[in-house]
């Protein structure tokens, strides 16, 4: 419990919202528990009684706080465009500064993720750990982590291939797969490695907006005195990317924005550029990550890029609900995040899909966890191409 | 009593914070009640039946409540009872095509259920434009309307049987699945009580077939007026489109921001028409609606060419109370029900009232069945405006009851139209009300204070005594 807090909300965005709950069934949270007080409308009317009534932050308001998955799914859903996304990211940087959320101790585990060469290595341990059954299973690590994967060689300079942090140590097999997708298409490939770290995505969700800014600042001059494209094969990298011209709010981060694009976006607009080949003899359900069709608003264009190069394309029937995934959501409210899934699962059993294709390292592991055949985008497209040529 | 109601839920079942206390004041109207006593999850018919006996034991009240998306104060809490949450019991409980019903819990999302029908065939008919995330239990409480209801009936004509939990904790069921109940129609009664005569925890609803084929066309006009006498002709000329819905430019305007489904900007007044049934028969009505449209010097017609299209208008039709925010912060939201050949002459006194009192005034409704759903729009931050739209509010109900309509059309009257029911009936008609209220509810423990006024409502003595905070627990 505390005394006033401003959260420092913008009144007109707060004022966007006239609670008529036509975001309740969007929400992942209010759609397992059926609790007001875990719904975006909920949540908005406990910042407006903080920020403007001087309500205690209580347990309850920082369980109502904390549990957003920060999918995105009720601005999809709402008629008044209220920024949720936004207004929850700064009621938690507003907590961290208070000092009363447990961001702060995200900030000490998320400081790894600025040091790639140190996440490979410790990969590697944990790798070996977990083969040895020495990492209890709650923590949820993927079943097989990557001991040591060789490095995305670089192949031109036509565009940039976004490689980040967890997903380098954790995915670089999906990389090297987007990598030679976008060879095929032509495109020479500039891997980002060491050039961009980390694009502060998770900093930025968990309300550390000071790392966040300092990250954007950073993944701003390594890739700057360029125009090339930026490519991101990681939904919620991608959408963070995108919005660092609104976060910085200066022109070199709006133009640097302006440079990214998911890859499968970017794929969708050079179709022309791609081989005809057989379609691989798979049905595949699309499972939209929330970062690409909430956020960046692009999910239409995996589809595109896709269907050349399967049998068949299934749609999920829960209107993109999100998979509880949502970065270190997780790992920090894993009853939760099961239960979500466990949704996002009747839905992709009901679709009767061979695999899943997903474009976003986080919902991949989460659901892989739960037994799903998870596939990013580009590793179907990969396959495909090399089945061709085989 | 938290300790009775904790051991007999679960302590995480019975939530008692400001937190949640606060959540649960309001709906989605612009009534707040005070501060709500405890709030149950219940998960089963038995734990509504030990909430309603450890109110009884203890003397306080109970509100039941579904996802909030009311619109009359119908589920806020007056006098700190406990608010019984049904969002927990949301299970599907059994389909049986075979005899067209399917047992519902009262928390289902009436969308949910709809479309887990979709693949047999089948769909729920009420289709309220808050169906996305309203439950079939607020749908039974407020006898729920929606576009389609305008061919096939509102929500009592799609529910069968109820399994209720009255005041007591005693269960009944009302009604039958097997057709006409026996004796009185207690069902009907129950229908549209907006939670007074007890909780509903089963729910046996009717299933209708998906129709073969929809047409669905959007219609715009240069005056209200025109629109208005469309609607009119169409259904004096025997056509009956399951559904017939008018939005004003202003608000078109705002939905359109929305959803991009391609509706005018530029028209005064646009409808948007549905004929479902067989091929032929859709054809043939979408075209005599085309004609009776050009005689009222239809501005531009346009038909739905797929599926898509189709689903875009509706979304933008079904949110756009929800797109007012882009305009102003607040609205207020009426509900009233004039014939269909005043229509015309109503919206324009409507408008008339707007002006005078120097609000904005968007039109959006169910014209079909003169379903009208004026909202006022407003800043609530600032000082006098709301009491303005209050003002202006009443001047439209009874311009509403003067020309022979009536207060709700399917919102319900909760605690919104409660001042207005003495106009509507006689003292003698509330009076035999609130009797068929007490032979369910003798001590009028289950959502006092709604529907029927003061000094018709027995109520409201006892369990609206106000309770300090804090005085639970």
């Amino acid at each position: 419990m505390t005394g006033p807090i401003d959260l420092l909300l913008d009144p007109e965005a707060l004022n966007g919202c006239v609670q008529c709950g036509l975001c309740l069934p969007h929400c992942p949270t209010y759609r397992v528990t059926g609790e007001e007080a875990l719904s975006p409308r909920g949540r908005i009317k406990l910042m407006r009684e903080v920020q403007d009534h001087g309500a205690p932050v209580t347990k309850d308001v920082l369980r109502s706080f904390e549990t957003c998955v920060q999918c995105r799914g009720c601005e999809s859903a709402c008629p008044s465009a209220v920024p949720f996304g936004h207004l929850i990211e700064q009621t938690r940087a507003s907590l961290v500064r208070e000092g009363i959320s447990r961001s702060a101790l995200m900030r000490i585990a998320l400081k790894a993720l600025e040091f790639p060469r140190l996440l490979r290595l410790g990969t590697a341990f944990l790798s070996i750990a977990n083969r040895m059954k020495l990492i209890p299973k709650q923590l949820g690590l993927p079943a097989r982590l990557p001991v040591r994967q060789p490095a995305i060689p670089s192949t031109g300079q036509d565009v940039f291939l976004f490689t980040g942090c967890v997903m380098d140590a954790w995915q670089r097999d999906v990389h090297a797969a987007g990598a030679r997708v976008l060879e095929a298409a032509g495109f020479g490939v500039t891997p980002t490695n060491e050039l961009v770290p980390c694009c502060g995505a998770l900093h930025a969700h968990a309300g550390l907006s000071d790392d966040a800014r300092r990250l954007a600042e950073k993944a701003i001059r390594g890739l700057s005195g360029d125009d090339r494209p930026i490519l991101v094969d990681s939904a919620g990298c991608g959408a963070s990317m995108k919005d660092f011209g609104r976060m910085l709010d200066t022109e070199e981060a709006k133009a640097f924005s302006e440079r990214v694009f998911d890859i499968g976006e970017w794929l969708a607009n050079h179709l022309d550029r791609l081989p005809e080949v057989a379609p691989l003899d798979l049905s595949v359900a699309i499972q939209d990550p929330c970062h690409l069709r909430h956020v960046q608003r692009v999910h239409e264009t995996t589809r595109a890029a896709l269907s050349p190069f399967v049998s068949t394309l299934i749609e999920l029937d829960d209107d993109g609900l999100c998979c509880g995934a949502g970065g270190a959501f997780m790992v920090l409210e894993p009853a939760m995040a099961g239960s979500i899934r466990d949704r996002k699962c009747a839905s992709i059993e009901r679709s009767g899909a061979d695999v899943i294709a997903s474009a976003n390292p986080g919902c991949s592991m989460h659901l892989a966890d739960a037994g799903v055949k998870m596939m990013h985008p580009m590793e179907l497209i990969d396959r495909a191409i090399a089945a061709a040529r085989a | 009593m938290l300790r009775d109601l904790r051991r007999a839920l679960s302590r995480e079942r019975v939530r008692y914070g400001a937190a949640d206390r606060t959540l649960f004041a309001h709906d989605a109207s612009v009534f707040e009640g005070g501060l709500s006593g405890p709030i149950c999850f219940p998960e089963s018919t038995a734990e509504v039946q030990d909430i309603m006996r450890i109110a009884m034991q203890h003397e306080r009240s109970v509100v039941p409540r579904g996802a909030g998306t009311g619109l009359t104060g119908g589920a806020i809490p007056l006098g700190a009872p406990i608010v019984v949450a049904m969002t927990k019991m949301d299970t599907i409980l059994e389909v049986d095509i075979a005899n067209g019903v399917a047992w519902v819990e009262p928390g289902v999302v009436n969308l949910d259920l709809t479309r887990s029908l979709s693949e047999l065939g089948f769909n729920f008919a009420p289709d309220p434009s808050s169906q996305q995330v309203c439950t079939i239990g607020g749908n039974v409480a407020n006898n729920a309307g929606g576009p389609h209801c305008l061919a096939y009936g509102v929500t009592d004509a799609h529910v069968l049987a109820i399994e209720v939990v009255l005041s007591s904790g005693d269960v009944v069921t009302l009604g039958s699945v097997r057709g006409e109940s026996l004796g009185l129609d207690l069902r009907g009664a129950f229908v549209g009580s907006e939670g007074t005569l007890g909780i509903a925890t089963k729910i046996a609803v009717r299933l209708s077939k998906n129709p073969p084929a929809v047409r669905t066309l959007l219609l715009s006009f240069s005056s209200m007026r025109d629109a208005a006498q469309t609607v009119s002709d169409v259904v004096a000329a025997g056509i009956v489109p399951a559904a017939m819905e008018v939005m004003d430019r202003e608000i078109t305007n705002a939905v359109e921001n929305y959803v991009g489904a391609g509706y005018p900007r530029d028209a005064a007044a646009v409808l948007l028409a549905e004929v479902e049934g067989l091929e032929g028969g859709v054809e043939i009505d979408s075209q005599r609606i085309v004609e009776v449209a050009q005689s009222n010097n239809a501005k531009s017609i346009h038909r739905a060419e797929s599926e898509a299209e189709r689903a875009l208008l509706w979304k933008g039709r079904k949110t756009a109370f929800g797109a007012i925010a882009q305009i102003k912060p607040d609205y207020y939201l009426h509900d009233s029900v004039v014939p269909r050949s005043k229509l015309a002459d109503v919206l324009e006194s409507i408008y008339e009232i707007g002006a005078r009192h120097d609000l904005m005034v968007m039109n959006v409704f169910h014209a079909g069945d003169g379903n009208l759903h004026p909202i006022l729009l407003y800043d609530g931050r600032i000082a006098g405006e709301l009491e303005r739209v209050h003002a202006a509010g009443a001047e439209i109900v009874r311009a509403c009851l003067a020309v022979g309509g009536v207060l709700s059309g399917e919102h319900g009257i909760g605690v919104e139209k409660q001042p207005y029911m003495e106009e509507q009936f006689s003292s003698d008609d509330l009076d035999h009300q609130e009797r068929l209220r007490r032979s369910f509810d003798p001590m009028c423990r289950v959502n006092p204070g709604k529907v029927l006024p003061e000094g018709h409502s027995c109520a409201d003595i006892q369990a609206l005594r106000s309770i300090p905070t804090g005085v639970w627990g």
